[in-house]
């Protein structure tokens, strides 16, 4: 049988050999055991999903199978026969492709060059070789338009939205005939008709033979999308299950590892307002002494710009606090009117060539300062005193940052704002990429921080991860805040999902 | 910290070492009183450029005008000083420089501008300044340059120059700012993240730019002295003084990703540049050799500090 693109149609789903097949892989990151024994595989006309809380391995997984990484245990196999990639070139060589987020191509190119590049058309005049551009333009278009993406293909990337972008990343991996493709959050920053679209060229590729895998945080485009779904929860294999088998619910429960009810209550001791938006404001937001606060969204949503507006990165909000009503224009102001941030990066957050002790020091110099110079007893005393509190490991506050583990860096981060009197935390993903032993501390530290007075903010995209930790979440979409749960009223997932619209 | 990358700190310090042994078993004239303070009065002026270098590598820029800037602040001290005296002509020379650094330091910290050809750029422009100022001529006036500010240049204070006590005293008060005021943590903090210090409530763009009026007041402060030691503002003076300045920074293991460095070793590199020509002169090594060789050792110093950082 024959499709209309001339590819010969292979019986879809679960019928053929695996394409890919991982074995029992393992891989830790100095003591962070990242993946621990995850079998995975794909099929040619398969689309499988992978599922998971941050720092789950999902990204670890997918990036063995693109070759970025090295297994340290188990076996790939490519159509039966064992791999061993050394590079992401070898994977691409052996037809995996990967389609990570930020997409990776050449901006200042035209689209048929970015979905040329790597196997381009040429003529050969004796030992010279040219680039033969018509048939280079001519290739661009013909699988261009297999994804329905009819443009100029001699404009620059750069001129093209995201969605179209993403459309010449596929067809850079169909121009080299591959047979996988690995998809790393496709949809994140998708608007919804772009959503469609994409999936609808995902089921065309699929129906000619393409193994898909792709990883989600939105649950529901699983469900509906997705011929398997594999759930890897803290570097294991949770749940596999096949279509029709799986609800939202289930995949949640199996993220989680828990349900959400039982949780135990935390003792909710209010205090008095530390800081508010104007009543005119759009965003109605206030934050009492001893609470911690979520802020829930979806990408795009601007949960995640609010926090980054208060602490005047971005379009700043008017905000009050004890000093009285203002908006802060840069972090400087808004630290100096008692917030901290811990930003969702921590590239952002710490300067990696830099001491702890330099680290920790950095937002309190102005504390320490002594007529002009830095009272450098009073300052080892400081960081001393933070990573033993914290439990900052190991003990050394000479070590360069970019040393330390994952969380000890995060912990790193809250030291610098525990270390002044600050009223107002702001924190972004503050356990992305982090083990959950360090989970679990970075979390009690939150709630400390609020137990002693504090207020702190926290938006996060793992939902679990917000009705586990807050007091009360507050939904919010195109950057207005439309409602709030209240961890007295039960926290529930699917209605905290409802509520921000996913 | 380990023992080893401790060790690896003193790596500037101990090629300078084994530098000079090496050159003094091959010839009896490197310690020679007379040659030793040639290496002295050489370094001096080098090693207060360097130092404003190490101000703007370790905040993460980088400058090439301080050659031209050096000779705009020799100049214009001269012609000052012919008609208003020594001390007003020194400080309108310093002035000049630091004004070419905040020149460069607004348009790169505030206008984004890359740092590498803003400063190209007022390399070639400050070095077209001068010649419009002096007319291409040296300035030292019909009947020279006051006998006071000549003997600056010349004449020793309890048996070591004048010129080489200036960087001393220099080293010591700008170490103290970079490594014990709230200032200096700030301006290691900007080069080595400078988001994260932005975050942390840094004012970046003001370090950043505060950084270049140091390096411009430094290159000032050697552009004076080098004006002292020619008896004369020379326009052409400091050409290719960027240059080493650079290498010499680096040699002391500063990263030109910056947030590393330390005066003192930058010092240390300016020894290196200097006793490594005086050898190979000494050594009657070809100059044209000289070059191929100096050149080298930037490479080689460079390449150690690569994979020094990747372990």
């Amino acid at each position: 049988m024959e499709n209309s693109l001339g590819h010969r149609v292979i019986a879809a789903s679960s019928g053929g050999l695996p394409v890919v097949r991982a074995d029992a892989i393992c891989k830790r990151f100095d003591a962070t055991i990242a993946l621990d024994a995850v079998d995975f595989d794909v099929r040619p006309g398969e689309i499988h999903a992978i599922v998971g809380e941050n720092g789950a391995g999902k990204s670890t997984l997918i990036r063995i199978l693109g070759g970025v990484h090295r297994p340290d245990g188990g076996r790939i196999f490519v159509s039966g026969k064992p791999c061993a990639f050394a590079s992401p070139h070898e994977a691409i060589a052996a037809g995996i492709v990967t389609i990570p987020q930020e997409l990776r191509l050449v901006p200042a190119l035209s689209v048929a060059e970015n979905v040329a590049l790597g196997v381009l058309p040429v003529r050969r005049l004796g030992p010279i070789a040219l680039l033969n551009r018509t048939r280079m333009r001519e290739q661009a278009r013909a699988v261009l338009e297999q994804l329905d993406f009819h443009a100029d293909v001699r404009r620059p990337v750069a001129s093209f939205g995201f969605a179209e972008r993403q459309l010449v990343a596929i067809a850079k991996g169909l121009c080299r005939e591959s047979r996988v493709f690995i998809l790393d959050e496709p949809t994140a920053p998708l608007e919804k008709r772009e959503v469609e679209r994409l999936f609808s060229v995902l089921q065309r590729m699929k129906e000619q033979g393409t193994a898909i895998v792709f990883i989600s945080h939105q649950l529901h485009e699983v469900v509906a999308m997705a011929d398997r779904c594999t759930v890897l929860r803290d570097g294991r294999v949770a749940a596999i299950s096949r279509r029709g088998a799986f609800s939202v619910t289930d995949l949640v429960g199996a993220m989680t590892g828990r349900s959400v009810e039982n949780i135990e209550p935390v003792a909710a001791v209010r205090g008095e307002t530390v800081m508010a938006t104007r009543p005119d404001s759009i965003t109605r937001l206030e934050l009492r002494a001893g609470e911690v606060i979520g802020l829930a969204g979806l990408l795009g949503s601007g949960a995640d710009r609010m926090l980054r507006r208060i602490f005047g990165i971005e379009e700043p909000i008017e905000v009050e606090t004890r000093g009285g009503g203002r908006s802060f224009k840069n972090p400087r102001d808004a630290i100096a009117a008692g917030i901290g941030m811990v930003p969702g990066e921590r590239t952002r957050g710490l300067v990696m060539n830099q001491s702890v002790r330099d680290n920790i020091l950095l937002p309190n110099l102005d504390i320490l300062s002594r007529i002009g110079w830095l009272d450098r007893k009073a300052g080892d005393r400081m960081v001393m005193a933070l990573m033993d509190l914290i439990d900052i490991r190991p003990r050394a506050p000479k070590l360069k940052v970019h040393t330390l583990s994952g969380g000890n860096q995060q912990k790193v981060i809250l030291a610098k704002w525990l270390a002044r009197e600050i009223a107002v935390l702001l924190l972004e993903e503050p356990t992305q990429g982090i083990d959950v032993a360090a989970k679990a501390q970075i979390h009690a530290l939150i709630r400390n921080f609020a137990r002693r007075g504090g207020a702190a903010l926290v938006n996060s995209s793992d939902l679990g991860e917000l009705a586990r930790l807050c007091d009360a979440i507050l939904p919010v979409r195109r950057d207005r805040i439309v409602g709030r749960l209240d961890r007295a009223q039960g926290l529930d997932e699917r209605e905290l999902r409802a509520a921000i619209g996913g | 910290m380990t023992h080893r990358s401790r060790l690896a700190g003193q790596i500037p310090l101990l090629s300078l070492i084994v530098l000079c042994a090496v050159t003094a078993l091959l010839t009896d004239r490197f310690v020679s009183p007379l040659n030793l303070t040639n290496i002295l009065v050489q370094s001096s002026i080098m090693a207060v450029i360097a130092m404003g270098m190490t101000f703007v590598i370790v905040g993460g820029g980088f400058d090439l005008s301080v050659g031209s800037t050096a000779a705009l602040a020799g100049c214009v001290a001269a012609m000052v000083m012919l008609e208003a005296g020594i001390t007003v002509g020194v400080i309108a020379g310093i002035i000049a420089g630091a004004l070419v650094g905040l020149a460069n330091g607004l348009v790169i910290a505030f206008l984004n501008v890359n740092a590498f050809i803003t400063t190209l750029g007022t390399m070639v422009l400050v070095r077209g300044i001068v010649f419009l100022l002096t007319g291409g001529a040296p300035v030292s006036g019909e009947t020279g340059l006051p006998g006071e500010f000549i003997a600056f240049g010349s004449e020793r204070l309890f048996g070591i120059h004048y010129l080489v006590w200036a960087p001393m005293l220099l080293l010591a008060m700008l170490s103290f700012v970079l490594q014990a005021t709230p200032y200096g943590r700030r301006v290691y903090a900007t080069g080595g993240g400078r988001e994260a210090a932005y975050l942390s409530g840094v004012p970046v763009r003001r370090v950043i730019a505060s950084t270049y009026v140091w390096c411009g007041a430094l290159a000032g402060i050697a552009g004076v002295m080098l004006a002292a030691r020619l008896q004369s503002g020379q326009p052409t003076a400091g050409e290719f003084y960027e240059l080493t300045a650079i290498a010499a920074v680096v040699l002391g293991g500063a990263s030109l990703h910056g947030g590393e460095g330390t005066l003192y070793k930058s010092v240390i590199g300016v020894f290196i540049m200097i006793v490594l020509g005086n050898a190979l002169n000494l050594l009657n090594v070809d100059s044209y050799w000289q070059r191929v060789a100096v050149g080298a050792v930037i490479i080689a110093a460079a390449a150690a500090e690569r994979l020094r950082s990747e372990h």
